[in-house]
């Protein structure tokens, strides 16, 4: 009888401190770290030796929203490693040789002679989850934007490309849970959006058309 | 007594479901003639919808319906297949009508891929299960005594999916099903709460299962 006496308030007190911090994590930053494999794209390589280069923004990209409400939680999404794993299986698939560069191009940048750099960045992320939209599906949108330069930095080609990803609510899934397959799907469309109209973008068109050896044989698409 | 009496309601709990309607429409051109042999069958999901998605479990519950009933038919996993085809049938890419599959074996290594893998038939598979209606409450407490749960909820739940069947060596649609289901769920609490589930997704998998695994067995 004692030892019932002694312990219910401190199992009491040990549900309180589970309750609170039930409550203050509900409160804190989710963040999701974005890693995965990728496939290797099933495709004719086109005849060119590409250089690429990451810069330290793009290599460690990351996505952060804040609470913009004590009941909602800030978001913090890492999509840096995956984004590198990306676009190397892509462009080694997609092209004969992809040489990474020792620096960004540039007058007075030693670097390995290619035919041309190709420099990606992600302009902007969005994410949308239930709580926002009502609809029950989790969001990842983004926006590249991409630079094909000359080993000495000058410009060839410049453009943008949006890549979308989506993944349902499922029982027993996290938000975390569920905005990183939502941006393994955004990662995927924006690798098929690009194998897919690279050769399609009138100024990249118009290069390879005056590159001799890649003239009417630079076929990637359907 | 009052043991027995638990190890009774224990017993019984997973049989308790709730009631699904379910209807199949189906529509066959072209069936084959003597089976699918050696050849496989690829199920995939359509995921161009902005506000739902055909869910990968479903996809996966459908193909292994076929495999469990009928084991001489192979079907190719849906992430498997994807993987080795990529990126040409990724949402953004993939084929919407027969008719650009032409195309999409303009390319070697794809027409190769597509030789390798022996698929004879694609299936489509497009459509969601919702939650439709819900009503009632309940309040669950804790405290140092223990404890439990008390009211009653019931929701509804809505499937809806149609299976188009390609074939691959006549590059045309060759049949069409549809399947619809519908259930209400109930979950009473007393203490503890009693789930009575409606199984409607597995219903309309079921549904859509029988229906492809008829197709595909048949040898008129």
């Amino acid at each position: 009888m004692s030892g019932s006496m002694t312990t219910a308030p401190e199992r009491g007190r040990w549900l309180a401190a589970l309750a609170l911090a039930c409550l203050l994590a509900g409160c804190g930053t989710k963040q999701v770290v974005v890693e995965s494999e990728f496939p290797d794209p099933v495709m004719n390589p086109l005849p060119l030796r590409l250089g690429v280069w990451y810069d330290n923004e793009f290599a460690n990209h990351e996505f952060f929203d804040e609470a913009s409400g004590r009941a909602e939680s800030s978001w913090l999404v890492n999509t840096g490693q995956a984004q590198v794993e990306l676009w190397q299986t892509l462009l080694r698939g997609m092209f004969r040789e992809v040489v990474f560069m020792n620096g960004k191009p540039g007058p007075g940048q030693m670097n390995p002679l290619v035919d041309a750099v190709l420099l990606p960045s992600v302009d902007e992320l969005q994410y949308a989850i239930p709580a926002h939209t009502n609809v029950k599906v989790y969001e990842i949108w983004m926006r590249y934007r991409f630079q094909l330069v000359t080993v000495g930095g000058e410009p060839i080609a410049e453009w943008t490309m949006p890549a979308y990803g989506k993944t349902p609510t499922a029982f027993m899934q996290s938000d975390e849970g569920a905005v990183r397959l939502a941006a393994i799907v955004a990662l995927r469309d924006a690798g098929a959006h690009f194998a897919t109209t690279f050769t399609r973008v009138p100024q990249v068109e118009a290069w390879l058309n005056s590159l001799p050896r890649a003239g009417g044989q630079a076929q990637v698409l359907p | 007594m009052t043991l027995r009496l638990l190890l009774l309601c224990a017993a019984l709990l997973p049989w308790l479901t709730g009631c699904v309607n379910a209807t199949v429409d189906q529509m066959v051109f072209n069936s084959p003639t003597a089976g699918i042999g050696d050849a496989s069958v690829v199920i995939l999901g359509r995921r161009h919808a902005s506000d739902y998605e055909t869910e990968p479990g479903f996809i996966r519950c459908v193909g292994g319906h076929i495999e469990a009933r009928d084991p001489s038919i192979r079907v190719i996993d849906e992430l498997e297949f994807l993987n080795a085809l990529y990126p040409w049938f990724e949402p953004r890419t993939a084929p919407l009508r027969p008719s650009d599959l032409e195309k999409l074996f303009e390319h070697r290594d794809v027409a190769e891929k597509f030789a390798a893998l022996q698929t004879r038939y694609m299936i489509w598979i497009d459509g969601s299960t919702v939650r439709g209606d819900s009503a009632g409450s309940m309040t669950c407490g804790i405290g140092p005594g223990g404890a439990g749960c008390f009211g009653f909820g019931t929701w509804s739940d809505d499937a809806s999916y149609e299976a188009t069947i390609w074939d691959f060596t006549q590059r045309a649609e060759v049949g069409r099903i549809s399947a619809t289901a519908s259930g209400q769920s109930y979950m009473p609490a007393v203490v503890l709460p009693i789930p009575i589930i409606a199984p409607v997704q597995g219903t309309a998998c079921d549904s859509v299962g029988d229906q492809l695994l008829e197709f595909l067995s048949r040898t008129d």
